[in-house]
């Protein structure tokens, strides 16, 4: 019950917080940081559980199947965490209409990562992309971002759906994430694995599938977008490892050609054009897709070692993406623009915002030391162990790329002489340092200590393992 | 045939009989009733008929009959059938709470009462006689409905209707003429004679029957008549119009094609009957995007809406059928819960229908915006609403069958209509600075209590999927 628990309590409390007329934005904020809070500690409290409820019995059999598995616990306590965070950092108008829009697409994607059930999988994908796309109406600069938005990633839901209920009728279950006995075959296949492949990829997104994300991460304010880039687009990967690689390695490993390309040109296209941007938001939107242009080789890579590369590096890039979205919300939110060329200088008054930055923008940039870096170092060495030699020389040019657009972007918010027509504004107050505080905290950590995250992997990654060892050569 | 006539045979009919009495009454009732509680007499009455007609309805679950020789059937099919035919028409008489001229309501009421008992009829009906007779009991019901407004739109919507209808109906007599002669019999049951496969007069009578079917189920390309007519028809009528006459035709294309054609024609016969509901799917839904009015886009949304419902019953499965009616079900309480917010917005059934006047409910009303919205996106098959459950359970039975590209039509048909339907959505929750809370409509208690009905039922259904089991269409 508890792991029910973690969905239906943000889901309720949103939906109530909708309804209630006290606009007091304090109030809000503390529910909703409390709720999050309450998913953390449930989260934790509930790993290995499990609760179902049987769902359909014909066509094929469906439950709402809830509970954890070893990748999707990291991805829960993740998503908990830059939920709080987010909310702590929340300040803007018409506050608990937003908070309660921030605690659905928590409970949203909670049920996402928290299904057993492919077909809960998919209930879960569609329902996470209200909340963004409200709040993109409500609080977004431009209508059209949130139609390219949900469009886009409705009609990936809309394939991922058509690819669940042919997957059902094939095996006669869809309750079956986290099962190891699993694996499809038919002429139909195909097919199906398309389907579910093109979803996770929209919303990963790779190149040519990515053109709604700069837009919706640019104009998402600040402290949903940092739930969207650092969880929500894992939802993608989460789906590529516990539905791709799990019941359908077969194609995966046949098709590893065209996603490897894919992810190469998200790679090397997302850091080239990070690099030319000006909007801050941008700069990181585009890594972003560089990034995770990096995990997608790596899971097509089908390798142990990249897979665990790629799980480290989810949750790392989960972490640095939150705090510099989150760090962005504080320097837009005090200078009132995130234009690099107008900024400039807020180093000297802000020390405490400068050195946040500065510790996200190089975990981002892969320095040693902190998580980013062994994300990459362990992938890159899974993706030259399965052969992949091409594509791993060249994803060495986005790792130079990352310090020059990452480096531009410190340089142009923090360094440099004061700019005088800028406000200059109080540094970070002790609520906004707590919201990052555990983000910076936990990029260290696990910069230092990556064991956390691999030392569990020996029963952990036992369903996908087992693929995997038929898999390497 | 059998030429004795039974009780049970009467009984048969008493669901449709309750129907009809309870509209005499509701016409005597306003002789009586004053002036200022006419509405109301007329409405508790009529309600008070479905209620009494539902219950009496469903005690026939299980237990099949053919009565009157095989024309008139009852079994889980037509019990499914008839009870959301019951739903439709109450759903549509509570609208009358707020709309209309009182002095009207009670004759609107007592035509619904009738245009369902039409319905009702082509829900069991088991031989052509039957099937024309409950359609025209429908449709002429509907023409007098479509016209009893003051609206200039009212008259020529009736015309519009009765005119393009007749001509249907036209195509369908000669269509059972033509089958008539092929089988010598007007009985659905004789049509499947082996040596009839072969006999090209039954092709072509059941050709031209099914176009007259595609043009009730307002299927492209014989659709446009409905979008004109639900704009002009009051408010309630179109409601009621939108699930009732879609039901009652889908009951009888549903039994023709699985019960009463010889073995093995079907999957040529019907071809373009499911190419033409994959057109409708993908056109009905292109049709929404341009509409400015609430009953024009429900109307193009009702033609894709039957096209999955047909998607369902293309391979010919129980399962398929049980899909079809679980669809059509939730398309019922989906449909009559966004007639029931429209309803809340207008005095008339006139503002609720344009959809400028959606700009900025959500501050005016949040309640009646959260619940459109609700409505819409089970429409377009979001979670977490019946329309989700619903067209995943017609995917995998379209999916199964080897009708994969009647799926993959469902699929893009339903990616267009999203945008149709969340335009509506983005206009309810568009801010504007100069709207004050509630200073919305006068409050509709009844249509109040429909829609949140229709809220808790299309949200249960998502997580309760009740499929009748034994629902497969029979013929005697």
């Amino acid at each position: 019950m508890l792991v029910l628990s973690l969905v239906l309590v943000p889901i309720v409390v949103g939906l109530a917080l909708l309804v209630v007329r006290n606009e007091n934005p304090t109030m809000s904020r503390t529910i909703g940081a409390l709720v999050a809070l309450y998913t953390l500690v449930a989260a934790v409290a509930s790993h290995g559980s499990e609760w179902s409820y049987r769902w359909l019995s014909r066509p094929f059999e469906a439950s709402f199947h809830f509970g954890d598995t070893a990748i999707s616990y990291w991805l829960v306590l993740l998503l908990a965490i830059c939920t709080l965070c987010a909310i702590l950092a929340t300040n803007v108008p018409r506050q608990r209409a937003f908070i309660a829009q921030m605690l659905l697409l928590e409970g949203a994607m909670l049920g996402l990562f928290l299904a057993r059930d492919l077909l809960l999988f998919a209930l879960f994908w569609d329902l996470m992309l209200l909340p963004v796309f409200f709040t993109l109406l409500g609080w977004g600069e431009h209508v059209a971002t949130a139609w390219r938005y949900f469009i886009y990633n409705f009609a990936g839901g809309l394939c991922l759906l058509l690819a669940t209920a042919a997957f059902g009728m094939l095996f006669g279950s869809t309750d079956v994430i986290g099962r190891s006995d699993v694996h499809l075959v038919g002429a139909w296949v195909p097919w199906i694995f398309w389907g579910f492949a093109i979803a996770f990829l929209v919303k990963t997104p790779v190149w040519p599938l990515h053109t709604w994300m700069p837009l919706t991460y640019s104009d998402t304010p600040s402290p949903m977008v940092a739930v969207v880039s650092a969880v929500q687009s894992k939802g993608g990967l989460y789906g590529l490892i516990a539905i791709g690689m799990a019941f359908m390695p077969d194609y995966l490993k046949a098709y590893a050609g065209i996603f490897v390309v894919l992810g190469v040109i998200s790679l090397l296209y997302g850091a080239f054009v990070a690099v030319t941007q000006n909007d801050a938001k941008r700069v990181v939107a585009y890594s972003s897709l560089s990034h995770l242009g990096l995990i997608v080789i790596a899971l097509a890579s089908f390798n142990a070692t990249a897979l665990q590369g790629a799980v480290i590096y989810i949750v790392a890039h989960g972490l640095f993406s939150a705090a510099l979205f989150l760090i962005l919300g504080f320097v837009e939110s005090r200078e009132e623009t995130r234009s690099l060329v107008r900024l400039g200088g807020l180093g000297a008054a802000n020390p405490r915002l400068a050195g946040a930055l500065c510790i996200a923008a190089l975990a981002a940039l892969g320095l040693p030391g902190l998580a980013g870096f062994v994300g990459e170092l362990v992938i890159l060495t899974g993706i030259f162990q399965a052969g992949f030699t091409i594509p791993a020389i060249l994803a060495l040019i986005p790792i130079v790329l990352a310090s020059a657009y990452m480096l531009r972007l410190f340089q142009g918010i923090m360094n440099g002489p004061e700019v005088p027509d800028l406000p200059v504004r109080r540094d970070l107050g002790w609520l906004e340092g707590l919201a990052l505080a555990p983000l910076v905290l936990a990029l260290v950590v696990l910069g230092v200590n990556p064991h956390a995250l691999t030392t569990f992997d020996a029963s952990a990654y036992n369903a996908v393992a087992s693929t995997l060892q038929g898999g390497t050569r | 045939m059998n030429p004795t006539v039974t009780n049970a045979d009467w009984y048969a009919l008493a669901p449709i009989a309750i129907v009809a009495i309870a509209a005499l009454v509701v016409l005597i009732a306003d002789l009586f009733a004053p002036k200022h509680v006419n509405r109301y007499v007329a409405i508790a009455l009529g309600v008070i008929g479905l209620a009494a007609a539902g219950i009496d309805c469903a005690a026939a679950y299980g237990h099949d009959y053919a009565a009157f020789g095989g024309a008139f059937i009852v079994g889980g099919f037509s019990v499914v059938f008839q009870e959301i035919v019951i739903v439709a028409a109450l759903g549509s008489i509570v609208l009358y709470g707020a709309i209309g001229n009182g002095e009207r309501i009670a004759g609107a009421v007592a035509l619904l009462l009738w245009s369902a008992c039409g319905a009702m009829l082509m829900a069991g009906a088991g031989n052509l006689m039957t099937i024309f007779l409950g359609l025209e009991l429908l449709s002429l019901a509907l023409y007098c409905l479509c016209g009893l407004a003051d609206r200039p739109t009212a008259r020529e919507s009736a015309f519009k209707y009765l005119i393009l209808s007749s001509v249907a109906s036209g195509f369908m007599l000669y269509g059972m003429a033509l089958l008539f002669g092929a089988s010598g019999s007007v009985a659905l049951a004789d049509f499947t004679a082996p040596a009839l496969a072969s006999n090209p007069l039954l092709w072509i009578g059941a050709g031209l029957f099914l176009v007259g079917i595609s043009f009730k189920l307002s299927l492209v390309p014989f659709h446009a008549w409905s979008p004109d007519v639900y704009e002009g028809a009051p408010l309630p009528v179109t409601a009621f119009m939108s699930v009732a006459t879609k039901a009652g035709t889908l009951a009888v294309f549903a039994r023709f094609i699985y019960a009463a054609l010889p073995a093995g024609i079907a999957p040529k016969l019907l071809l373009p009957i499911w190419i033409v509901a994959a057109i409708s799917m993908i056109a009905g839904n292109v049709g929404m995007l341009a509409q400015h009015d609430l009953k024009r886009l429900l109307a193009y949304s009702g033609i894709a809406q039957v096209g999955y419902i047909l998607a369902a019953l293309a391979g010919g499965t129980p399962l398929g059928m049980r899909y079809a009616i679980f669809y059509l079900a939730a398309y019922t309480f989906m449909n009559l819960g966004a007639f029931a917010v429209a309803a809340l917005l207008s005095d008339d059934g006139e503002q609720g229908s344009r959809l400028a006047n959606y700009r900025g409910l959500a501050q005016r009303s949040p309640v009646a915006a959260a619940m459109m919205t609700l409505f819409l996106l089970a429409l377009a098959g979001l979670p977490p609403t019946a329309g989700f459950l619903g067209k995943i359970l017609i995917l995998s039975t379209s999916v199964s069958t080897g009708y994969a590209w009647l799926g993959i039509a469902l699929i893009v048909g339903t990616a267009i209509s999203l945008y149709a339907y969340a335009k509506v959505i983005r206009a309810m929750y568009e801010r504007n600075e100069h709207a004050h809370a509630h200073d919305a409509h006068p409050s509709v208690p009844l249509a109040w209590v429909s829609a949140a009905i229709c809220v808790v039922v299309v949200i249960a259904l998502t997580f309760y999927p009740l499929t009748p089991s034994n629902v497969l269409p029979l013929v005697r």
